[in-house]
This record gives structure tokens, C-alpha cells and sequence, in this order.
């Protein structure tokens, strides 16, 4: 696993070295931050509508702007972890190296891991801000931060397969992007049905996972789906690097 | 140090390698010499664990590289075809990543095994230069420091001077030469001089099948059929008649050109030379050269690679077998 380590050190350091990270971090916190000034402005301007809800509630899951941007940014995030290295050949260096495919794979996850950390980091400012002016339920920020590290468990193991399975970093965010698209639209399903699927695509809805972590409620199923689809696509990136060697 | 036994690597119905079996023993530089396409990437990928084989072993120091990979993968240094390296890295970051992905432990270790494998691929002056800013030279010899980190007892050689110029080839070779003796080398080339140069021994390769196996000069001289080459003054007929007894078991052409005559003689023995030189002068005829023609390692190989080739009769489709991977 110490190999996973030195991974993962590369990966992050050539996350940052390309413009695409810097572009998304900035995207991401434009859009947040827009998202997050637009419920300010609501709440302030309708003060008693709230009911239970507030401005980091909402923020945390609970509108459009928060996930059609990750949609789009998270594949974007993971495109490049396998398909990069197959496109510049230095695949073949990684895979003829004395280390495991389980190690490659760990490495590439949590590289992927600390950039989705590393777009959250700003959101704290909205924490803090809101702080500021009223009351903050921090076990409420708590389980939201905790949710928002399950999806993205989640969505970047999903980004790697697509980049280990897909032949360039194109096909790898369309691949993620469908992936993720199609199951995020299958959740939000649950608004429209009624009959006895709508449990089921409930069950499925990151949209109803957020809102429950954000209201502070910690559900272990939601973690359980989660870390379940994490390892699921963990051990199929694993199965498609290592089938490389046998099909490519 | 590294055994081959019939290694095989079909796709699809398409066999890219037909079962090859060859060894290379400690200390030994062996060159891989094929036509492009003949398959030696594909082996070499074999070799290295990048690819699976269909069948077939590979052992390495004695350790079965299909059923125990990590362990065998610690025992070479692998520089892949066209030299793949993290371009947005500087040389340092790119060595001390690769040195820690082979397992050398702690900042101090890393550090020697940089500074040993920059000096031996005689790169120093480079360390602080970003890869994708470099010459070509430059990024091969750091392919090389790469395969020299942990500075393992073999080393396999992807064409290791492809793209470089006439400069550069002789520093790399001279490189790969000094390792004689101290490490095994295994490398590919379609480059027959190279092969010459720094190999003591060749495994030739073509259209999937080892078509030949030695020594570069053993090699040389099974093809050899001994032909002289001489000027001499006199006219054509003078000298047909003083070398009709050589014509009869051999080959004589000639050619006037003025008053002399340049001519070719296919004989056998290895004391042709003197008994033309005699037969002429005895003729009352002058020399003015007299060579005996090298069968250079290209006549080899077009022999063995073309003749052999040509009596497989789906050679055609195998000629692309390893550029299939390079997409």
C-alpha cells in the first residue's frame, strides 16, 4: 500500500500541475458561490418560509445548481486517471513497475479524493459566514461535509473505471457523465412515479441522501449504498486494468 | 537470467508471436533484431508483464514472471518503446517517483539511487529540467536513468536509440556497451549496425518466429559465400582467361572501364585471395585492389528474414502484429 501512497503523491501533484484542476476549482466555487448568495437572498428576503430548512441546507444537495455543476465537473475530475496514462504510454511503465494493480488503483482513488476534498474547502467560508448571523447546527455541517465525502467515493471510483475502460479522456467524462447522469436522473425519479419502484429509486436518489445528511440525519443505509457502488467500481477497475494485459 | 519457452501471443485468430523459446545468460548484451512489426514489442511486453502471454512461460532470475509478476518485475529495469515519461514533471520528480514506485525506501536511498542512475545514464545535467521540454537524447537517457534505478540485474531495452541522432546512438551504445560483464542486457532494435556495435549475441525475429540465433560474426559468415572484389590493369579478356579455372566451380563477373578491369569472384577457401593474386601475376597481369567482401549483418538478416518469411504464407498479415498496441 505504499505504493498506493506514491501514487496517489504523483497524481495529486499532476492534478495540480494541469490547468483543468484550476479550471474547475474555479468554476465550481463560482457556481456554489452564486447558488449560496441566490439562498442567502431568499431566506433573507422570506424569513418565515424556513420551516426547518436554512441557507446551508439547501446549499448541501437541496437545489439544481449544486448537482447539474458536479454532474459535469466530476467526470471532468477523473477523466484523465487512467485514459491519460494510456494515451502517453506511461501505462506501461506503471504496469511493468513491482507493484500491484490493487496499489495503481487505491493510488488513483485517493488522488482523485483529495481534489474533490480540495473543492469543498471553500464551501467553509459559507459555514462561517452564515455563522456569523445566525445559529450554525454544526452536526448538521458535519453530516453534510460526511455525505458529500460518500458521493464522492461514489462519483470519482465511477470517473475511474469509465477512464480505465474508456480509450481517451473524452470518452472517459462522456462515459462518467452518462453513468452518473443516468443514475442521478433515475433517483430524482422518485418525485414523478408512485408505485412500488418509487422506494427503490429513492433508495437510489443522491438527492434524497444529501437532503437527509444536510438536515443532520446520518443514515447508514445512504453510507452503506455509498461505500457499496465505491467498491463495486473499485474492484471492476481493478478487474479492467489487470484484463489489459491479457485482451490489449 | 532471462528464459523464453515457447512464448505465444495470439489475437483473436491473428498470432503476433508463434511460440518463440530463447535465453539470455548473466552478463550478456543481446540485441532483438526484426523487421518493424515483426513482433518484438509484443515479446518484450511479454516479457515484462505488460501483456499477457496466450502460452508460454517467461522466467526471469529464475522466477516464473506469470505466476509471480511483483517478484519478477523487481529484477529489471524496463525502458518501453519511444521512452513514455510524465511529461509535467521535472527529471528529479520523475526519477524519485519512479524510485519509490520500485520500492527503494526512505529520502536518503532515493536520493542515491537518483544521483547513481543519473550519472550512469550520464544525464546529471538535466535533473532540474521539465521532461516535456527536453531533446529527445535527453528523454531517452532518462528512460534509461528510470531503468537503471534500482539498478536492477537485467535490463530490457525497447529500441533504445530510435530517434536519436548519429551522436547520440554512439553515447547510448557506448552506454549499453560498459554494462558488459556487469548486467544483463536484452534489447530490441531494427537497427542492424547497433547490433554489431553493442551485442555479443542476436536472437533475429520475423513475422512471429526466431529465425535465427548467435554471435553477430557466426552469424555473418554462415552466409558468407566468400566473394572478392578486385582492380586490376589489363583487358576484360586477359583476366577472364588467367581466372577460368576459379569461374568453374564459382562466379566471375567482370567489367573494362578504360584500361582496367573491376571484377567480382564468388570462391570457395580461405586462401582465395593468395591463388588470385598469383593466377593474375603469373598472367603477366597487374592489381591494383584486391578485397575480400564483407558479408555485413544486413545480408544476414534480409536472407533470414526475407527467405523464411516468404515460406510463411500469412507473413503479410502478421507484419503490423506490434503496432497494434501503440494506439
Amino acid at each position: 500500500m505504499r505504493a498506493a501512497w506514491t501514487i496517489a503523491k504523483r497524481e495529486v501533484r499532476s492534478y495540480f500541475t494541469s490547468p483543468v484542476a484550476y479550471v474547475v476549482l474555479l468554476a465550481w466555487t463560482f457556481v456554489s458561490g452564486l447558488s449560496f448568495y441566490t439562498l442567502v437572498y431568499w431566506f433573507a428576503g422570506n424569513p418565515s418560509t424556513g420551516g426547518s430548512d436554512n441557507p446551508l441546507t439547501l446549499f448541501f444537495g437541496g437545489t439544481v445548481l449544486f448537482w447539474v455543476p458536479l454532474l459535469v465537473f466530476a467526470p471532468v475530475m477523473t477523466m484523465r486517471l487512467f485514459a491519460q496514462e494510456k494515451s502517453s504510454g506511461t501505462l506501461e511503465a506503471l504496469l511493468t513497475s513491482p507493484v500491484s494493480e490493487t496499489s495503481i488503483v487505491a493510488g488513483k482513488l485517493l488522488a482523485a479524493m483529495v481534489f474533490w476534498i480540495t473543492l469543498w474547502i471553500p464551501s467553509l467560508l459559507y459555514v462561517w459566514i452564515v455563522s456569523r448571523y445566525g445559529d450554525v447546527d454544526l452536526g448538521a455541517v458535519g453530516a453534510s461535509y460526511l455525505g458529500i465525502l460518500g458521493i464522492g467515493l461514489f462519483y470519482m471510483s465511477w470517473g475511474m473505471l469509465m477512464s480505465a475502460i474508456a480509450p481517451n479522456q473524452i470518452v472517459a467524462a462522456i462515459l462518467t457523465f452518462l453513468v452518473l447522469g443516468l443514475l442521478f436522473t433515475a433517483g430524482i425519479m422518485q418525485f414523478v412515479v408512485h408505485d412500488e419502484t418509487r422506494e427503490l429509486l429513492a433508495y437510489l436518489s443522491v438527492w434524497t441522501h444529501m437532503s437527509d445528511f444536510a438536515k443532520g440525519v446520518v443514515d447508514s443505509r445512504w453510507l452503506t449504498f455509498d461505500l457499496t457502488m465505491t467498491a463495486l467500481a473499485f474492484w471492476l477497475t481493478v478487474r479492467v486494468v489487470s484484463w489489459r494485459r491479457v485482451s490489449a | 537470467m532471462l528464459e523464453v519457452e515457447q512464448l505465444t501471443k495470439r489475437y483473436g485468430t491473428r498470432e503476433a508471436v508463434k511460440g518463440i523459446s530463447f535465453r539470455v545468460n548473466e552478463g550478456e548484451i543481446v540485441g532483438f533484431l526484426g523487421p518493424n512489426g515483426a513482433g518484438k514489442s509484443t515479446t518484450l511486453r511479454m516479457i515484462t508483464g505488460f501483456l499477457a502471454p496466450t502460452a508460454g512461460s517467461v522466467r526471469i532470475a529464475g522466477i516464473d514472471a506469470v505466476a509471480d509478476p511483483i517478484r519478477a518485475r523487481e529484477r529489471f529495469g524496463y525502458m518501453p518503446e519511444g521512452v513514455p515519461l510524465h511529461t509535467e514533471m521535472r527529471v528529479h520528480e520523475h526519477l524519485r517517483f519512479r524510485a519509490e514506485l520500485k520500492g527503494i525506501r526512505g529520502k536518503k536511498a532515493v536520493d542515491a539511487a537518483v544521483e547513481r542512475s543519473l550519472a550512469q545514464a550520464s544525464v546529471s545535467d538535466a535533473v532540474d529540467r521539465i521532461i516535456g521540454q527536453l531533446s529527445k537524447g535527453y528523454r531517452q537517457r532518462v528512460g534509461l536513468a528510470d531503468a537503471l534505478l534500482s539498478d536492477p540485474p537485467l535490463l530490457i531495452l525497447d529500441e533504445p536509440t530510435s530517434g536519436l541522432d548519429p551522436n547520440q546512438m554512439r553515447a547510448v551504445r557506448a552506454l549499453i556497451r560498459g554494462f558488459e560483464g556487469k548486467k544483463t542486457v536484452f534489447l530490441s532494435t531494427h537497427i542492424l549496425p547497433e547490433v554489431e556495435a553493442t551485442c555479443g549475441r542476436v536472437v533475429i525475429l520475423d513475422a512471429g518466429r526466431v529465425v535465427g540465433e548467435g554471435d553477430p560474426s557466426e552469424l555473418r559468415s554462415r552466409t558468407s559465400a566468400g566473394a572478392l572484389r578486385f582492380v586490376g590493369r589489363g583487358t576484360k579478356d586477359a583476366f577472364e582467361a588467367a581466372l577460368a579455372r576459379f569461374a568453374e566451380d564459382g562466379e566471375l563477373t567482370l567489367e573494362s572501364n578504360g584500361e582496367l578491369v573491376r571484377g567480382r569472384l564468388v570462391v570457395e577457401g580461405e586462401d582465395a585471395a593468395e591463388k588470385v593474386f598469383r593466377a593474375v601475376a603469373e598472367a603477366g597481369l597487374a592489381l591494383r585492389e584486391l578485397s575480400a567482401e564483407a558479408t555485413s549483418l544486413e545480408d544476414v538478416f534480409a536472407s533470414l528474414t526475407t527467405e523464411d518469411g516468404s515460406d510463411d504464407e500469412d507473413s503479410g498479415e502478421e507484419s503490423d502484429a506490434d503496432e497494434g498496441e501503440a494506439a
